[in-house]
């Protein structure tokens, strides 16, 4: 009776162009299939998966976010330079304080999207360079190095679940691997099993419409924001611990890489609609590219162009679909 | 006396110097159809709206299971058993038909972990309560529109409701449709519900009402049982004056076909029509949703292209192969839902009149010419006697009929041989109805060919002078005005609509 699609259209054909593509590399170059490829995909875009998640989120509720990079490096920042000035070198401590402050800046979010009634792009467009202006003012602008950064973080950083012997070395999958596994589950759980989760989709589909069920459109934003600061907070962390360092100005600035992961990945940029496997789908694309093309024998330059005309693609192919159905219908809007 | 479930007394409301509502008082028993009637803006989404506890009464009473409110909070009125299901259907178009059913219940449940298998316990039980099926796993945007009513029903019943109040359901249904929804109230009655039905299609009213009430510019006219009234009557009290319909009759000399058609077929939507049009003709069709109506209509005017068959105009082949080919050969279309496909509703009467001649009334320089577009405005809100302040005023703010005759207006002024109207009425009141009426039969007086499709009998018998009947694709039969002189046409020309196979508007919709 029950009937979830797992797996639909538009996931379905990610998952046949990320196939296609490993075939195709693998026959140019042998050296792309091993451990060492899929281990390093995995580790660079565990931090871009979990910020998606939030992204996710919030786009369900009808909002969109572009300020969640600028509260990463904030909460992240900030923890850090905690932890260097007060001697404090534990791991624990940095992903509390800077969870609590992506929660935080991520509620001021939708505080203000909730009262300005204004497009949330426009509003968090404002936060983002705000949030990055206080922190550099007010905080601190200093870049700290691999030497001082607390040892917890550096450990994490490089910790690894497994280790498997390759022809290139010793090859490990990264520890962060457990958060961004944890972080889908829980979003999952919040989504499809909890009435705060069913309420920013039915939010995303139409407010006026969640208002006369009984929802209130401010709890769910304060929600969705609140859950994609924390989230951000958490990727921050796990970014300084990866880099084992700390600049003031990383991070803003590639919203734009998540947002295009997630539409990518199927979400609909109105609201109301996308699943988690498309975001995972669609950021892995991306990080496939960046990491594989090289053994194309393209360069990095290509990334770009590869990207855009995936982008380009799958939004086309999405209303496409759209538009077939609305003709089916004797819907001639277009 | 038999049993009150719900009494006003005495209400009034008043907006920024509106007296929306003004001393209404209206008995609603348990376990009967109750109608309201009025025009737009008489006061009964009003009325309405203060039951379900939206707007607060400035005077008055309301006495609800024998408690009595001096105003209502909604979830007061939810707890009283007042579910409301409004024209826009509140339903959330990428989520299932199941949680749509489901989530205004476990809402008020306030539980925070979903269960699904309850989700769906409760979409079925509503479902198999009235006794339909529908797929609970299709998301709303792939569900028809009668099963988007259907699942809007459901969610209201899930809720206990004691009182239904249903604010004009069959406005997007077809006729089969409506009949399917129509025996659902007759049901929920039988099984102890009361139904307050709100819709402007007469006939519906007197297939369901047991009692009536009207209202007139905020006031209550009279509460009526169903049988005291003839559809007359009724229109009579709900304007002030008597309505009667003009019947058309053409009168031009020159019989040379304007529009010839042969042998059009478009595959899944219709197949092997043909038909001619004369100047001064207003031809009728007639037939189900997805009996090929719409889909003709769209071929002529450039969308939905056909397969097969030829188009000739004025005598000489067509091509149209795009709405702006269709405006040149002189054809005009007023949609079927003028709300997405025939206005820009934020913008004035002026930009919407001129929309369709902005090459027209532009330099060669591509600079628009603002005096023309305001006089071509201003023609055009005289000549179909819109009822506005200004052409300045936004086009969303009028009534339904004022919308309406500012889309004729547009067509009007790009001055189309042949004019095709789908469903003109849908949505609008008797009054401005009768306006409509009779300004498309000065138009065809005056030598435009119309094409006019409806689902009203009345409104076809009403104005056209020859007929087509459509039914799975082909027509079905060709009336001229011979025929159509007959008496008992209209129960002759019902029977041809749905005799073919009355079972196909039930199993249509399982999209």
């Amino acid at each position: 009776m029950i009937r979830h699609k797992i797996v639909t259209g538009s996931e379905l054909i990610l998952i046949l162009i990320i196939v296609l593509y490993c075939i195709i590399v693998a026959v140019v170059n042998p050296a792309f299939w091993g451990f060492e490829t899929l281990f390093d995909i995995i580790r660079s875009s565990s931090t871009a998966i979990i910020v998606a998640l939030g992204l996710l989120v919030v786009m369900l509720s009808g909002g969109i976010d572009v300020s969640f990079m600028s509260i990463a490096l904030f909460g992240s920042y900030t923890a850090a330079y905690m932890m260097i000035t007060y001697k404090i070198d534990s791991l624990p401590f940095a992903f509390v304080v800077a969870t609590l402050i992506g929660i935080i800046l991520g509620m001021i979010n939708a505080l203000l999207v909730n009262w300005l009634k204004l497009p949330a792009f426009i509003i968090t467009l404002g936060t983002q360079n705000f949030f990055h202006g206080v922190m550099t003012t007010f905080i601190s602008d200093k870049t700290y190095g691999a030497g001082v950064i607390p040892e917890s973080l550096s450990r994490f950083g490089s910790s690894t679940i497994f280790k498997v012997n390759t022809e290139m070395g010793v090859m490990g999958l990264t520890t962060s691997a457990i958060p961004v596994f944890l972080l889908i589950c829980l979003t999952w759980f919040i989504l499809y099993r909890t009435s705060i989760g069913r309420g920013v989709v039915a939010l995303g589909n139409s407010e006026e419409s969640a208002i006369r069920s009984g929802f209130d459109p401010l709890k769910i934003r304060l929600f969705a924001y609140g859950y994609i600061g924390a989230l951000a907070g958490i990727m921050g962390v796990i970014y300084i611990a990866q880099v084992n360092a700390v600049y003031p100005n990383k991070l803003v600035g590639d919203e734009l890489m998540i947002i295009a992961g997630a539409v990518i990945g199927g979400t609909k940029i109105t609201g109301g609609s996308g699943k988690i496997l498309g975001v995972v789908l669609g950021i892995l694309i991306i990080y496939l590219l960046n990491n594989t093309l090289i053994f194309l024998g393209l360069s990095s330059s290509w990334n770009k162009l590869f990207i855009g005309t995936l982008l380009v693609i799958s939004v086309a192919v999405t209303s496409f679909q759209a538009r077939v159905k609305n003709r089916k219908n004797l819907i001639f809007t277009e | 006396m038999t049993e009150m479930l719900l009494r006003t007394e005495h209400i009034s409301k008043a907006f920024i110097g509106v007296q929306a509502l003004d001393d209404v008082s209206v008995d609603i028993k348990k376990q009967s159809i109750h109608c309201l009637c009025g025009e737009n803006g008489s006061g009964k989404s009003t009325f309405v709206k203060t039951i379900s506890g939206i707007y607060e009464p400035d005077q008055g009473k309301i006495i609800l299971n024998g408690k009595e409110y001096g105003r209502l909070t909604p979830p007061q009125a939810i707890n009283e058993g007042i579910q409301v299901i409004y024209q826009d259907l509140s339903l959330f178009p990428h989520m299932t038909v199941a949680e749509n059913i489901a989530i205004n219940r476990l809402r008020q449940s306030g539980k925070k972990i979903i269960n699904w298998k309850e989700i769906y316990r409760i979409a079925q039980e509503q479902i198999d309560r009235i006794g339909v099926s529908m797929d609970l796993n299709a998301t709303i945007l792939e569900t028809s529109m009668a099963n988007r009513q259907l699942t809007a029903i459901c969610r209201a019943l899930s809720m206990d409701a004691k009182l239904l109040f249903m604010d004009e359901p069959t406005s997007a249904l077809t006729r089969q449709e409506v009949q399917r929804l129509l025996k659902i109230v007759h049901e929920l009655k039988e099984q102890g519900l009361s139904v307050v039905f709100i819709s402007h299609k007469l006939d519906e009213v007197f297939e369901v009402a047991d009692e009536i009430t009207i209202f007139r510019d905020g006031k209550k006219i009279g509460d009526f049982k169903s049988d005291e009234l003839t559809e007359r009557k009724l229109a009579y009290y709900m304007t002030g004056r008597e309505v009667t319909y003009p019947r058309y009759k053409r009168s031009l000399a020159d019989d040379s076909p304007l529009l010839e058609v042969r042998g059009l077929e478009k595959k899944g939507n219709y197949k092997d029509i043909s038909f001619t049009v004369r100047k001064g003709d207003i031809l009728g069709i007639i037939g189900l949703l997805g009996s090929g109506r719409t889909e003709l209509a769209l071929s002529l005017f450039g969308l939905n292209p056909p397969d097969a068959g030829e188009i000739l105009f004025e005598g000489k082949p067509v091509k149209i192969n795009s709405p702006s080919a269709a405006k040149q050969t002189g054809i005009a279309l007023l949609p079927e839902d003028r709300g997405s496909q025939g206005l820009f509703r934020e913008r004035c009467i002026r930009e919407n009149v001129s929309a369709a001649m902005l090459g027209e009334i532009s330099s060669k320089a591509g600079f628009l010419d603002r005096e023309k577009e305001a006089s071509l405005a201003e023609e055009g809100v005289q000549k179909l006697r819109v009822r506005t302040p200004s052409t300045e005023t936004v086009v969303g703010s009028l009534s339904g009929g004022n919308q309406q005759k500012c889309v004729v207006a547009k067509w009007i002024s790009t001055d189309p041989k042949l004019f095709i109207m789908d469903s003109p009425t849908v949505g609008i009141d008797i009054g401005s109805k009768a306006e409509i009426y009779e300004l498309i039969q000065s138009f065809a007086a005056k030598g435009m060919a119309i094409i006019l499709i409806t689902d009203e009998m009345e409104e076809l018998l009403a104005n056209a002078n020859r007929v087509l009947v459509f039914s799975e694709g082909r027509i079905a039969a060709e009336l001229d005005e011979e025929d159509l002189d007959k008496e008992n046409i209209g129960q002759a020309i019902s029977a041809l609509i749905s005799g073919a196979d009355p079972e196909k508007g039930e199993q249509g919709d399982q999209t």
